[in-house]
């Protein structure tokens, strides 16, 4: 297989890599096989791009990465305070906050296409001293000669701070994004993380949250809605290593037509992290006979005094309900639109900005089409 | 407004209406009554279009059409309405947006205006104020959570909202205290007029001393065996379901 890209996306030794990638092992081929030209840094947006993202509430601290690099020309940071300073090092892009930020600060990351394909990569890194902040994360792209991109990010959440991270990544059906996402949480840190996964050739999520201090506590909220020959592959990698942590994780899967989705979801409560709450709720839905989707829940426990609970399933949309809603005179389509839509934006509850919720909401809309069967 | 006739229905390779003969006219309040298994919520679900129920023979037609060949979603827009047994509870879907979409849909397919929200939420208190409903349940998922008796005053509910030509009660009663039939009998004697029918279908007699019949019809094995006034129902309390069986046997004979 695609033994150049594997080496780079993949963690762990080589036994791991092989199986973490087994669902998406042909997809990751077929991009090794494939030619691709550094993306174009300096590309001019598009406006139509900038109308995806260009929330007026989020304009004044706004980091916007243009191809893999943080663009200063489409960057304004001109309303973040003197609570966020920003710089680079190492060609690692690294963000500070120190105290409690109202309004919420966005990270857009545009893949723009070139004439062939063409690949970015980019590291971040972010660490929360204390308070809280909120940050919108977007991904948008063109449909063109594809992109593949790579974002590593590392996130430090200080003792008794929170991160509420939404992250939005519609992608059109040329572009493939491998995501690493490497969260470390101290004594009384919370991450509240939303993540919405649509359409795309590949995206993978690699998502490992340590929860190294006592009382530290995740939530996870996520879901992929699929269509066409999109793949989305997610991986949770939980660990509970100090005493008291807690993690809840809910996460939801729609795939139609020949779309692909990959949930795992693992959780270790290490020897010594009694007092532990771990919680994780997969539920999928197969809208089409070709489309598939697997989903792993693993929960390894070293620690006494835990408490545990997972379930996954994987099933279709009921068709009592179907009936139950046509026999009231709404249309099939727009009954199985309703119900999915129903089972997708479960995830967003969490969310308690309104507007947001209901933008996000709006989104998933065109991705489950209630026409295809 | 409703004729079926000589309907034979099959569910999973079996065969439940046998013959089954019925006229419903505009006004009229029809009892179907009938021991379990006798096919009771198969015509109920054969008329709302169901899935999975194969008509082998016979015809259905409701106000001048074929209804066996119209979508649910297409019976419900000319006026049918099935109140469910069981109704479904559908997660995530809030009572209110459903219901609106409901009624809209329906609308749009009589080529009729939609209704804004704030038309639809007049419509919708002045039938919680006919029914004596509280407007908490509307704020909740379709069904969610509901006690039995709760989804069956949703049923009436969403009746009174949608106010359809035929309205088929399919045992509304089961699982009912005296308070919640009172209230579902007063919901449909409120409704009662010239140009709407009812189907009643029900095990007991208890629904029936509330919603007065025009007709009472009695299902056995799949066909009516029986057909008489109001009174044929306090008779058959206090018979038995086997007097029927007994009384067609000696008919043949």
């Amino acid at each position: 297989m695609g033994a150049a890209l594997l080496e780079e996306f993949g963690r762990g030794d080589a036994r791991a890599r092989e199986e973490s990638w087994r669902y998406s092992k042909m997809a990751l081929r077929a991009l090794a096989q494939q030619e691709f030209v550094a993306a174009d840094a300096n590309a001019e947006l598009p406006e139509t791009l900038r109308t995806q993202f260009d929330w007026p509430a989020t304009r004044r601290r706004r980091v916007v990465v243009v191809n893999g690099a943080v663009s200063e020309r489409y960057s304004d940071l001109a309303d973040v305070g003197a609570m966020v300073t920003v710089g680079e090092t190492g060609g690692t892009y690294a963000v500070r906050i120190d105290g409690k930020i109202d309004e919420p600060m966005q990270i857009v990351y545009v893949s723009i296409p070139s004439a062939q394909p063409s690949r970015w990569q980019t590291n971040t890194s972010m660490v929360i001293v204390n308070g809280f902040v909120t940050l919108i994360e977007q991904h948008v792209s063109l449909d063109g000669a594809g992109v593949l991109g790579a974002s590593r990010r590392r996130i430090d959440i200080g003792e008794g701070a929170r991160l509420d991270l939404v992250s939005l990544c519609d992608l059109p059906e040329s572009m493939s994004l491998y995501r690493l996402l490497d969260v470390h949480l101290a004594a009384k840190a919370t991450l509240h993380a939303t993540h919405v996964l649509l359409g795309g050739r590949m995206q993978r999520l690699d998502m490992q949250v340590e929860l190294a201090g006592e009382q530290a506590r995740l939530e996870s909220r996520g879901v992929f809605a699929l269509r066409g020959r999109a793949h989305a592959d997610t991986q949770l990698d939980v660990r509970h290593v100090a005493r008291d942590t807690t993690c809840d994780i809910l996460w939801r899967g729609v795939a139609d037509q020949r779309a692909r989705g990959i949930f795992h979801g693992a959780i270790t409560v290490a020897e010594g992290a009694d007092g532990s709450d771990a919680k994780l709720s997969n539920k999928n839905l197969l809208l089409s006979a070709l489309a598939e989707i697997d989903t792993q829940p693993v929960l390894e426990i070293y620690a006494d005094e835990v408490k545990a609970a997972h379930g996954a399933t994987v099933g279709q949309i009921d068709e009592r309900a179907l009936f139950y809603l046509r026999s009231r005179g709404i249309p099939l389509a727009d009954a199985r639109r309703m119900m999915v839509t129903a089972f997708c934006r479960e995830v967003l509850d969490g969310i308690t900005d309104v507007d947001l919720r209901n933008r996000l909401a709006g989104l998933l809309v065109p991705h489950v089409d209630g026409a295809s069967a | 407004m409703l004729k079926i006739e000589n309907l034979h229905v099959r569910v999973a390779g079996k065969e439940i209406l046998k013959g089954l003969s019925l006229e419903v006219k505009a006004g009229q309040v029809h009892a179907i009554m009938g021991p379990n298994g006798a096919g009771k919520s198969t015509l109920g679900n054969v008329l709302a279009g169901r899935e999975g129920y194969e008509v082998t023979q016979g015809s259905v037609v409701y106000a001048g059409k074929n209804l066996l060949e119209l979508e649910p979603e297409e019976r419900a827009a000319a006026g049918v309405f099935l109140a469910f047994q069981y109704p479904v509870e559908i997660p995530g879907v809030n009572n209110t947006y459903f219901l609106r979409t409901a009624l809209n849909a329906q609308r749009k397919h009589r080529g009729e205006a939609e209704l804004d929200s704030m038309q639809f939420l007049k419509r919708v208190r002045e039938k919680l104020a006919v029914l004596h409903l509280k407007d908490e349940l509307l704020h909740r998922a379709v069904n969610e959570g509901f006690s039995g008796g709760e989804k069956k005053r949703n049923e009436i509910f969403q009746m009174a909202l949608l106010e359809p030509r035929l309205a088929i009660l399919d045992e509304t009663d089961s699982g009912l205290d005296i308070d919640a039939l009172k209230m579902v009998a007063d919901g449909v004697n409120a409704m009662r007029s010239p140009d709407r029918a009812f189907l009643v279908v029900t095990h007991y007699q208890r629904l029936l001393d509330y919603i007065v019949p025009d007709v009472v019809h009695v299902l056995a094995d799949g066909r009516i065996v029986e057909t008489g006034d109001a009174s044929l129902a306090p008779k058959l309390e206090e018979h038995g379901y086997a007097w029927v069986a007994e009384r067609k046997l000696a008919g043949a004979a």
